[in-house]
């Protein structure tokens, strides 16, 4: 096969034809479908529809609590309500946190095998779907407040696997570079893919961004494919085999015939026009063949092609130089380093090199910590068990984000546990849907040397906390319950059981248990807790705020949306007198704030580096400025919805941001278009 | 105060922990039952079509209003002056609401319109969602309460209120009224139903409230506990009206029966819409006339009040006939 003379037909083998015809069986095995049926797809196109969300199955957070329509996840079904206005709108969906301050809080946490992560890594997501499935052709975002914070676009497709739609390039650096601030109907070139889906998931990333990103809604735009159903069954009857777990696999497979039926086939599959292809022996230009044509090209054609175009340089050969070490000579520990520093898809693929390759890539002590929060649409039980056999030393885990949809089996999940979390120190299952209580037992009973334990968002009903199944865990030091349903009994004995604790997140679980109950026991049991987050814990009194002021270890605090219009007596003085290692203090719409507590804090917030102060009444700017004076740390502080800080003292408040060099945040009122 | 909020969202929170977990459905896009629920933002317009035949009933519903001072405030939608009012409708009910903003919160820098308007778009909002009860007005009224509580921007203010929603599949109207707002049903020329003033002292009405932080203990604040339901079947041809105080207080009952029953079985809204203006400027008229005796002056006479003639406030009229 000649590559001058390509085009030419007249020099095709029969092998060549073997190509084209055996993609097709790939792709038909693939996409589970019989040859009837794909003939038949191809007469009929379907329409164009542009559908907006149905509903929500997943998300990781949510500024708003669950039972509210203002700043949560619901806002973002149906058609978009406030766009293209723009500002900070309840109607809209929010997400917990901005910026790179709560990097920068006291209870940040370091990633688990950070070299996983891409260089845009994920942190948040929300998992939507819509009516009809759709080969989609356009995914459009409807950003009204602080836009850019969009990263990844996924799809579910029928195959039960999830590919990316669309990826931000971070080297260009076009769209986390600040978009102006404006609202943004946010569509993205989509890859060219010919999955059928009607489940999308929308990955964030908010580090760079000036304030809280806020979403109106979501339309996914597609071509319909009708025999849908007819196209479900027969996967369904097939039982469409899942890849044999050696190496990670790409979301598209590795070998290279497949790759290419999928970017060469045409849309319409085997049917008359196929046929016709077939006898005219056609072959069709495959791009990934490239490595091949490569090899025959400079083995075949280059010296011709070199003296018809007469460049210079086809006849001087380097010496080669043969280096007098190789990679394998290196003793096994520094190899052992080296490949250290990989992400887990690499070390995989090292492993398949060679033998001495695959041995070290196995060590135990690679994985020693493991995160597949990365491949949260490639984990699954074959992978866990896969992962079972490496990781023998296992310390730190972080399955976060993975198995929603059944991909994880809860047994399979027990069973890992079992074998290798005797001697687990941090465990993350942030969002995992496969969780069910037989699973966080076996956590309590297997993994008692925990220091950190991390159940992010498993706001199941009944709750899957429930009474002494953590009650072996003793050593805790970090225990996070983000939106998570617990039973009160099982936090407070928790609380008793683990005296240790130093960073506690109770965010949104104030309406299952008595806050000022759990004050109380915090300030008995865990009097060495640096950060504690009680975000809308609407019911915590004044009496509670006395409580935490006994918690003299404290450098961080979220009181947000607690105490609701109650005075908070003398709580506040009490806490920053007996706190002065205080560095974040959120009080973010706690109404009940008054001057005089801001004059304490003002007097007594040496050490404070965050301050947030949302949505308090009469705030003054006096007041402020005492705060800015005052407060040499302060980094960031937070007057928006202050009605007292007028549209007019921007500037104001611009010129003291520059001079205490202090973030301030403030409520703009933006011109309605 | 405090307790009446507390009331309120414990309730709320316990009642729906478990509904709200249809966010989180473990089918892969399931939809299901939620989604044909009322996840679907369906279109509201003031002759809602039936989804069934013609045994559904449906409200064929006008507005009007006078805001008290029309010189003040530029007309918005949805509110007349602090007045403000709701309509909106589902696959499953027909749903309208009024609600009037105290005045008193103006002397203290607060907006009384908002609360009111407020309360009334998150009804509208809170109708499409997928955990709304046809049945249970009270417990729009509470979740509406409640999310004031979750507003970045501080909402202060009090307001009566009056929702009343029209349960498709049993062709019965359930109401919820707290305050001296109010709902009227005629039919063949009689009133059969009408809500009752809930007051605590003369011109003090039961009120939902958000007071200002520190003075909690001074503000009269009832809970949506409080509120007078009533739950009643509707046949074709009835005449609902929901009004504000502003038209309860000016018209004399047989007034306002002789202009509804011309209008019964009518299911023209344009013809809806002339009768709805016309009560309203009768509202206003006599609110301003000051010699005329109006049911506000009578009722102030039985509390030892001398007063005389209409009484200024802004008017809201919400008309509807049930059509089947």
């Amino acid at each position: 096969m000649s590559l001058l003379a390509y085009g030419d037909s007249s020099d095709t083998e029969p092998d060549a034809l073997v190509d084209f015809t055996a993609m097709l069986r790939q792709r038909q095995r693939q996409f589970g479908c019989g040859n009837k049926a794909q003939a038949e797809q191809a007469d009929d196109q379907g329409y164009y529809l542009e559908q907006y969300v149905l509903g929500v199955l997943d998300f990781s957070s949510q500024y708003g609590i669950d039972y509210s329509i203002s700043y949560t996840a619901a806002n973002v079904i149906g058609r978009p309500t406030k766009y293209p206005a723009y500002g900070d709108y309840p109607e809209t969906f929010t997400m917990r946190t901005y910026g790179d301050w709560w990097k920068r809080a006291p209870s940040a946490t370091r990633e688990i095998q950070a070299q996983n992560l891409p260089k845009l890594a994920t942190q948040d997501y929300i998992v939507v779907y819509f009516e009809e499935f759709v080969v989609p052709t356009e995914v459009v975002i409807y950003e009204t407040f602080n836009p850019g914070a969009v990263v990844r676009i996924w799809a579910y497709g029928m195959t039960k696997h999830w590919t990316c739609l669309w990826e931000a390039e971070s080297e260009t650096d076009s769209d986390l570079a600040r978009p102006p601030a404006d609202s943004r109907r946010f569509a993205p070139p989509l890859n060219n893919t010919a999955v059928i889906t009607k489940t999308l998931r929308i990955d964030f990333n908010h580090s760079r961004l000036n304030y809280y990103t806020e979403i109106d809604a979501i339309m996914l735009c597609g071509r319909t494919v009708s025999r849908i159903k007819s196209l479900l069954g027969k996967q369904q009857r097939q039982q469409l085999k899942k890849p044999e777990f050696v190496s990670l696999p790409v979301a598209i497979p590795l070998t290279p015939k497949a790759e290419s039926s999928l970017e060469s086939s045409p849309i319409s599959g085997g049917g008359p026009i196929s046929y016709k292809l077939r006898s005219l022996k056609f072959q069709p230009k495959c791009r990934p063949d490239g490595a091949t044509k490569l090899h025959e090209f400079i083995n075949n054609d280059l010296s011709q092609f070199l003296m018809e175009n007469r460049v210079e340089g086809g006849e001087q050969q380097q010496p080669a130089v043969v280096p007098s070490i190789c990679l394998t000579d290196l003793p096994f520990e520094i190899l052992l380093r080296i490949l250290s520093y990989l992400d887990l898809k690499s070390l995989f693929r090292v492993g398949q090199v060679s033998r001495i390759f695959y041995d070290i890539s196995s060590h135990p002590l690679l994985y020693a910590e493991l995160s597949l929060k990365p491949y949260w649409h490639l984990a699954s039980s074959t992978l866990l068990c896969t992962l079972a056999l490496r990781a023998t030393m296992l310390r730190k885990l972080d399955l976060s984000w993975c198995g929603g949809l059944g991909n994880i089996s809860p047994t399979e999940f027990k069973k890992f546990l079992t074998q290798r979390g005797d001697n687990l120190t941090h465990l993350r299952l942030n969002s995992c849907k496969f969780l069910n209580s037989s699973c966080i037992e076996t956590v309590g009973i297997v993994c008692d040397n925990l220091i950190e334990l991390s159940l992010r968002n498993c706001a199941t009903d009944p709750p899957l906390l429930n009474f002494s199944c953590l009650a072996n865990l003793k050593n805790l030091e970090r225990l996070d319950l983000f939106q998570t349903a617990f039973e009160p009994e099982l936090l407070l004995s928790m609380l008793e059981g683990n005296r240790k604790l130093k960073h506690l997140n109770l965010a949104f679980c104030g309406v299952s248990v008595n806050m000022d109950n759990v004050a109380a026991h915090l300030a008995t049991y865990n009097t060495q807790l640096i950060s504690l987050d009680l975000w809308k814990a609407h019911f915590l009194s004044a009496r509670g705020l006395l409580s935490l002021a006994r918690l003299h270890q404290l450098e961080e605090l979220d009181l947000g949306w607690c105490l609701r219009e109650a005075s908070l007596g003398d709580g506040l003085f009490q806490l920053l007198s007996n706190c002065p290692k205080l560095k974040k203090l959120f009080l973010s719409a706690v109404r009940g704030t008054t001057e005089r507590d801001l004059m304490h804090i003002a007097a007594l917030g040496k050490s404070l580096e965050q301050l947030d102060l949302m949505g308090i009444l009469n705030i003054t700017h006096e007041r402020v400025y005492d705060i800015l004076v005052h407060c040499p740390k302060l980094q960031l502080l937070d007057l928006s919805f202050c009605d007292n800080i007028m549209d007019r003292d921007f500037d104001v408040l611009a010129d003291w941001s520059r001079h205490f060099n202090v973030d301030i945040k403030s409520s703009r009122v933006y011109v309605p278009r | 105060m405090h307790s009446s909020l507390n009331w309120t969202s414990r309730m709320i929170s316990r009642a729906l922990r478990s509904s709200f977990s249809t966010l989180l459905e473990t089918a892969t896009g399931g939809g299901g039952a939620a989604a044909t629920k009322g996840a679907v933002k369906s279109a509201s317009g003031s002759a809602g079509e039936a989804a069934a035949g013609s045994q559904r009933p449906r409200f064929v519903s006008v507005v009007c209003g006078f805001a008290k001072d029309n010189l003040r405030h530029k007309y918005k939608p949805g509110k007349y002056g602090e007045d403000s009012w709701f309509k909106a409708s589902t696959e499953q009910a027909d749903v309208m609401g009024v609600a009037d903003g105290v005045g008193g919160w103006r002397s203290y820098g607060i907006d009384p319109g908002e609360f009111s308007s407020f309360l009334m778009r998150t009804c509208e909002r809170l109708v499409q969602c997928s955990h709304f009860n046809p049945q249970r007005p009270v417990n729009l009224l509470a979740y509406s309460y409640c999310e004031l509580m979750e507003q970045k921007k501080p909402i202060l203010g009090s307001s009566t209120a009056c929702v009343l929603i029209l349960n498709r599949e049993t062709s019965t109207v359930h109401t919820a009224n707290i305050g001296d707002s109010g709902f009227i049903v005629v039919r063949q020329g009689q009133v059969v139903h009408k809500s009752e003033e809930q007051q605590h002292y003369f011109n003090t009405p039961f009120q939902l409230s958000l007071p200002p932080p520190g003075h909690g203990p001074n503000v009269l604040s009832d809970s949506p506990e409080s509120a007078d339901t009533m739950s009643f079947p509707v046949r074709n041809g009835d005449v609902i009206l929901i009004a504000t105080d502003g038209v309860f207080d000016n018209v004399p009952e047989d007034l306002m029966l002789q202009v509804l029953s011309e209008v019964e079985g009518e299911q023209d809204p344009v013809k809806l819409q002339m009768t709805a203006n016309s009560l309203a400027l009768m509202a206003r008229t006599l609110s301003l006339n000051s010699e005329f005796l109006s049911p506000f002056a009578l009722s102030a006479r039985r509390n030892n009040i001398q007063a005389r003639g209409g009484k200024p406030d802004d008017i809201t009229v919400v008309l509807a006939t049930v059509a089947m």
